[in-house]
């Protein structure tokens, strides 16, 4: 397997390739990455990826906002079964 | 309503629910792993003054004076959000609803991944999965494995699966990439591990806090470094080298081994297949602070603490009324200073529930906390001071900042 094809966000199976060529042509913010290629954005809730997903982003953004955390977290943060959401 | 909740019970919050229950308060204490203890449970080692430090029995120690003590434990139950309103805090489980007017979060830190090409391969895992399954289930992770990624983390870990007669092939660096950055430079793993010197009896840390004070020796010290390593602990460390590549047809077989120059790039040709049926990827530890960001707590940046801290200033008090923390989620630093940082934080709430007259005791345990980071045998970050200074200052200006804005806000105020 070569570099470009390993995959970063396993839940919704984004490569290297694809954050590294997206954070390029955007020059995004890690909160762009995300929207632009789901990574970060599946059943883990970016647990395993955040910090990988920033770092790309980190390389191609100009500065990182210091007072705010770049990748926002979302209620729930742990997965909760269908029946104890809607009970 | 209870008095106070903990979210956490590594070393932090255990401390702090003693130290609460101690004072009178009713406490519950919450964790969604099935046993007490935090990431205290995988701790084994020497201290240089010849104890040992076993974290099983410190948490059990801790576990059962809170249970003595009239503590309520939910294990198993993880935490999924937290509100407040009206100045009490809602805590949201997937089975139960808690209450209460004091809330501590003790969550502790989570480990940083490092993406290497094979590295979703059954057999691959975290080096703290590697610590949890050969010191606190007693599980090797495999017979012989290497550690990718060269730290005061994975230096710990790997002599711990010595000792458990697992065989570390080596401990290297990952090949440097967007993600892995430094971590993949030879020269810059060797600068951030001369502060642990004191740590290693090893020729090499030895040879190198003596002769790299400054830039140039050090890019020559690495240079120098011998391509096929020192050993520390009978561990090979190869600072000269990364993993290219983990291999394997349904499961971990071995990895792809190429020597790297000063700055981490590969040098081509000189790949070699090392056989192993285990890998431990090691990128470092951050503060784990989700359920800190869920409740819109101010944070900031301070590299030092290891990433996003939720601000917070010496008695362990958040800007937000009835909100602490303690512990690594505060910033990456051993079990012992987590556990002076518990105190702390269980006497500021204590104080909060309304007992008095506890403020000499609460100057005296911040000053033990310092006391303790300075004796501390284990230490991520050389520049800890400076990151806590930093912390301390952003909790001033935010504390100014907001006194200005209510002055501004009275004196407008026609509304
Ligand atoms: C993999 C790993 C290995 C380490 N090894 C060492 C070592 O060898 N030596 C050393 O000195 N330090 C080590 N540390 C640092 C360690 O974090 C501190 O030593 C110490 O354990 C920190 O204490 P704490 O109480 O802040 O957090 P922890 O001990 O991490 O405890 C936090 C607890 O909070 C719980 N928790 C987190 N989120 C939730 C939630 N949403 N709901 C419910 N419960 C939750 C966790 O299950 C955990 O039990 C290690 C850390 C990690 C991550």
């Amino acid at each position: 397997m070569k570099e470009d094809e390993m995959i970063i966000c396993r839940c919704e199976e984004v490569s290297y390739e694809e954050l590294k060529t997206t954070a390029a042509k955007y020059k995004c913010s890690a909160r762009e990455l995300k929207l632009r290629t789901r990574a970060g954005m599946g059943y883990c809730g970016g647990r395993s990826c955040r910090t990988m997903v920033d770092k790309i982003a980190a390389t191609s953004a100009n500065d990182r906002n210091r007072t705010c955390v770049s990748l926002k977290y979302q209620p729930p943060i742990r997965p909760i079964s269908f029946k104890n959401l809607g009970g | 309503m209870d008095n106070a909740i903990i979210i956490g019970a590594g070393p932090a919050g255990l401390t702090a629910a003693v130290t609460c229950a101690e004072k009178g308060l009713d406490v519950v204490v919450i964790d969604e792993y099935m046993r007490a203890g935090g990431r205290l449970l995988g701790q084994l080692y020497e201290e240089p003054n010849g104890n040992w430090w076993n974290g099983i029995k410190e948490s059990n120690k801790l576990y059962e004076k809170a249970v003595d003590l009239g503590v309520n434990f939910h294990l198993n139950t993880a935490v999924n959000n937290i509100e407040n309103s009206n100045g009490i805090w809602t805590i949201y489980t997937e089975r139960e609803t808690f209450h209460t007017p004091s809330l501590l979060l003790a969550t502790g830190a989570a480990e940083a991944p490092v993406p290497v090409p094979g590295w979703t391969l059954p057999g691959v895992m975290s080096v703290g999965a590697a610590q949890v399954m050969t010191n606190v289930h007693r599980v090797k992770p495999g017979e012989r494995g290497v550690i990718i990624g060269v730290n005061v983390l994975s230096a710990a870990i790997a002599m711990e699966l010595q000792l458990a007669g697992v065989e570390v092939a080596s401990l290297t660096l990952p090949k440097t990439n967007q993600v892995t950055q430094d971590a993949g430079k030879p020269k810059e793993v060797l600068d951030s591990l001369l502060h642990v010197s004191h740590m290693a009896p090893s020729p090499f840390v030895r040879y190198g806090s003596k002769l790299m004070k400054n830039d140039f020796m050090k890019k020559l010290g690495v240079n120098f470094f011998p391509k096929k390593g020192v050993k520390m602990w009978d561990i090979p460390i190869q600072l000269r080298k990364a993993v290219t590549k983990i291999y394997g047809e349904d499961e971990v077989e071995g990895v792809t081994l190429a020597t790297i120059n000063a700055d981490g790039e590969v040098v081509s040709g000189s790949e070699e297949h090392i056989p192993v049926d285990f890998v431990c990827i090691a990128g470092g530890l951050y503060p784990l602070a989700e359920l800190a960001a869920v409740a819109g707590c101010p944070f900031y940046l301070v590299e030092e603490l290891g990433g996003y801290v939720p601000l917070h200033n010496e008695r362990m008090e958040s800007p937000l009324e009835g909100l602490y923390v303690a512990g690594n989620i505060t910033g990456i630093e051993g079990a012992k200073v987590a556990a002076a940082q518990g105190r702390t934080a269980g006497l500021s709430m204590a104080h909060h529930a309304g007992m008095d007259d506890l403020d000499g005791e609460i100057k005296n345990s911040i000053k033990r906390t310092e006391q303790t980071r300075d004796n501390a045998h284990i230490q991520f970050h050389p520049e800890i001071e400076t990151g806590r200074k930093k912390i301390l200052q952003q909790w001033d200006a935010y504390q100014s900042n907001k006194e200005r804005s209510v002055v501004s806000n009275s004196r407008g105020g026609i509304t």
